[in-house]
């Protein structure tokens, strides 16, 4: 019974769909494609837009496209959340694919120069579109080898999160703001029982990549090249090895992690009090509010090393970027979309769904932005002169997946920082060449 | 009228024509399904090829590479630990088990089901499933080791834990050999116990000369299907590792990078087909000569039915 009603409405509304549209009508009753019927009738271009946004940000998308697609009449964007970065890849490497997607800027360097994205600069220099407003440092991340491949939506700034109770209770008055402040707040805040195990730990891990920065370390120099070897990033895993690991322990830490939470859960170890502060990006405002309304929490910029104070203000940057692949068969059509995606209005809706930092420096003061919680924190890193990115290379992904092997070894202290570093250094000439 | 020259018609075609004919959809889809891939593969892996750009001639260069990269000889270690120790523990254990399930009992058919049960549960279920299991602060594993007094591992961080733990599930999942094994055991015949009774002999005497000869020619082709497939070790191993933005890891200290993984990674990560293509060859090389010595060495101890 069911299965027939749904049939009937499913059945009408083609119906209806392609009585609308005329000589669509048959095709569309005969159970044929809808698409097909809608673009031969309204001449209008389909265009595919599979994303890889999910949940409220995919939502965000959809309703995005719905505003586009009733704004005007010539194109028709079929817009799907499809979070699988392997059958985006895909798709791109055959003849037929997708015409719009989105990815991180992460990836510019590694898929412009195996020839994935199309170049965007004789669009821009033809519409005379004006990239100024965009926030510097997020549009040079869709740069490879002088020419731009993507346009931004998101920014995504860090900054340390922490717990107000626990800090009151150990008797600290704020966040730290120095690496020697943050290692005596996580002498304070983490606790270990009569066993010696952890019950409460100062600092979750983080990133170790990111956490070098604070040491003014950098994983490529000026020329492209990478330096894992680079002083700074010794002194930020040597810190995190003596102020963390080898004080509590690897198998103690280890075990106390393993009873962290999922994510995105209530569960997770910083809003069930585990560990006291954390360092994340802005969307852990909307995540708080969803998963932990209860939480007293606070955000302060992220601590940088004592001698350097010029690296105040340092923080990793990421993007999420949209970009139009090479075998795109409206290339014109996407880029019109392109820059409706990114336009004022569209990058807001998409921003606010979770509490992602707009790309736009117009928008960075908009009301409905600052009125976030604690949302200043994160957008003075974004204002910083001190951003600071992985690189933005086409071996960046094994060089990530390298440095992931590499920094394991360091945090279980099979190999010290000096060590890892020089044989990382020493890998990576290989690969890069 | 119509159906006699029906018939002159058939016959009058060659039957291998027909023949072939018949076997056509599975012909076709094997030229171009599988020979053909199998032939691109072994291209690819003499050139530089991107998925994206024409590949690139580049002679041996991947073979070459692939001998100076440790990440290739650690996927190449943590396979061959697998299948070195898995294989036969998993071969031993279905064959105890099978023995046990063969002893008459009237509660028998539950017995099987219950060991076949684990077998029909999908593979990213059950892995999922024991990652609970043997978590190390909640699971029941440790709970368990802790109230007996034993030591509680960190299956799923300590480098020298996880593979073991993925030995574990796959010994929890050995129903399939299980099966295998009982209907070996009811085909030997009842006679020859008969008449080993006859002569005296024990228990263990007619497991070790009767039962473990005649069901030798199973017990070998156990061995062979468990190594091929040991050898292609990813599924589990890949969901043990994986991380919360679901990047491709190799676990603790690379502990769960198996070739397989590493080779996925190197196609679809790294998106260097050329070498990945290189690393499937070698695979395969590997394959044949490990299942060439077992089956060489196989004619010491394996009884076929009527030699």
């Amino acid at each position: 019974m069911s299965k027939l009603e749904t049939f009937a409405v499913t059945r009408r509304t083609l119906l209806l769909n392609g009585g609308r549209l005329g000589g669509a009508a048959m095709l569309a009753g005969l159970g044929l494609s809808g698409r097909l019927g809608v673009a031969a009738a309204a001449d209008a271009v389909t265009l595919d837009f599979p994303f890889l946004w999910t949940g409220p940000e995919g939502d965000a998308l959809l309703k995005v496209v719905d505003t586009f697609n009733t704004s005007q009449s010539g194109i028709k964007v079929n817009g799907v959340s499809n979070p699988d970065q392997q059958r985006q890849l895909a798709a791109m490497s055959g003849s037929k694919g997708f015409d719009i997607s989105d990815s991180f800027g992460g990836n510019v360097g590694a898929w412009a120069s195996k020839g994935i994205l199309e170049p965007l600069d004789d669009r821009i220099k033809k519409d005379n579109y004006d990239l100024t407003d965009f926030v510097p440092a997020a549009l040079d991340q869709q740069k490879y080898d002088g020419k731009l491949y993507a346009l931004p939506i998101a920014a995504i700034t860090t900054a340390l999160l922490y717990n107000e109770a626990l800090l009151t209770e150990a008797g600290i008055a704020g966040p730290p703001k120095t690496t020697s402040e943050l290692a005596d707040a996580i002498a304070k805040l983490t606790k270990v029982d009569s066993n010696g195990n952890i019950t409460q730990l100062g600092l979750n891990q983080p990133s170790l990549s990111d956490f070098a920065f604070l040491f003014g370390g950098e994983w490529a120099n000026d020329k492209g090249e990478p330096t894992p070897d680079n002083p700074g990033n010794i002194a930020a895993l040597n810190f995190w090895v003596d102020t963390v690991v080898k004080k509590y322990g690897v198998d103690q830490i280890k075990k106390f992690q393993s009873g962290f939470g999922e994510y995105a859960s209530p569960q997770n170890p910083f809003y069930t009090g585990k560990v006291a502060m954390t360092i994340d990006g802005a969307w852990q405002i909307q995540f708080i509010k969803e998963y932990a309304p209860q939480l007293k929490w606070g955000a302060g910029m992220l601590p940088y090393v004592d001698d350097k104070p010029e690296l105040a203000g340092v923080s990793p940057l990421t993007t999420g970027m949209f970009f139009i692949p090479r075998n795109s068969k409206h290339s014109d059509e996407a880029w019109t979309f392109l820059k409706y995606l990114v336009d004022k209005p569209a990058m807001l809706d998409f921003t606010l769904a979770l509490a992602n930092l707009p790309a736009r420096l117009s928008l960075l003061d908009d009301p409905k932005v600052t009125a976030l919680p604690n949302v200043d924190v994160w957008l003075e890193a974004l204002r910083s002169p001190n951003l600071k990115s992985f690189p933005n290379a086409s071996w960046a992904a094994e060089y990530q997946n390298e440095l992931t092997s590499s920094l394991d070894a360091v945090t279980n202290l099979k190999k010290t920082p000096e060590e890892a570093m020089a044989e990382l250094a020493k890998k990576m000439k290989q690969i890069a060449g | 009228m119509a159906a006699p020259a029906r018939i002159r018609r058939r016959s009058s075609a060659s039957p291998v024509f027909v023949g072939l004919l018949f076997a056509s959809p599975w012909i076709i889809g094997f030229l171009i399904f599988q020979l053909y891939p199998i032939l691109a593969s072994a291209y690819y892996s003499f050139t530089d090829f991107n998925l994206f750009q024409s590949p690139t001639w580049v002679g041996l260069e991947n073979y070459r590479a692939l001998f100076q990269d440790d990440r290739f000889f650690k996927g190449l270690f943590n396979t061959l630990y697998m299948t070195v120790i898995g294989v036969p523990l998993g071969l031993v254990l279905a064959l105890l088990t099978a023995l046990a399930l063969n002893t008459p009992s009237r509660l028998q058919p539950l017995y099987r089901s219950i060991v076949y049960l684990p077998t029909i549960v999908p593979i990213v279920a059950a892995t999922y499933l024991w990652r609970w299991i043997l978590n190390a602060q909640y699971g029941y594993m440790n709970l368990w080791l802790g109230r007996l007094g034993l030591p509680q591992p960190l299956w799923q961080e300590d480098a020298l834990w996880t593979k073991p733990a993925l030995i574990l599930i796959g010994l929890w999942m050995i129903g399939g050999t299980t099966i295998i094994y009982l209907a070996a055991l009811q085909e030997v015949p009842r006679s020859y116990y008969e008449a080993a009774e006859i002569d005296g002999a024990g228990w263990w005497s007619k497991f070790w000369n009767i039962t473990l000869p005649a069901i030798s020619p199973v017990t070998l082709f156990q061995l062979v299907i468990g190594i091929i497939a040991s050898l292609q070790y990813f599924t589990q191993a890949y969901l043990f590792a994986q991380t919360r933005l679901n990047t491709a890891s190799g676990g603790p200290g690379d502990s769960l990078l198996m070739y397989g993984l590493y080779l996925f990674q190197n196609a679809f990560v790294f998106l260097k087909m050329g070498y990945a293509s290189a690393m499937a060859w070698i695979l395969f090389l590997i394959s044949l000569a490990i299942t060439l010595v077992v089956l060489r060495l196989s004619k010491y101890w394996v009884y076929y039915e009527g030699e």
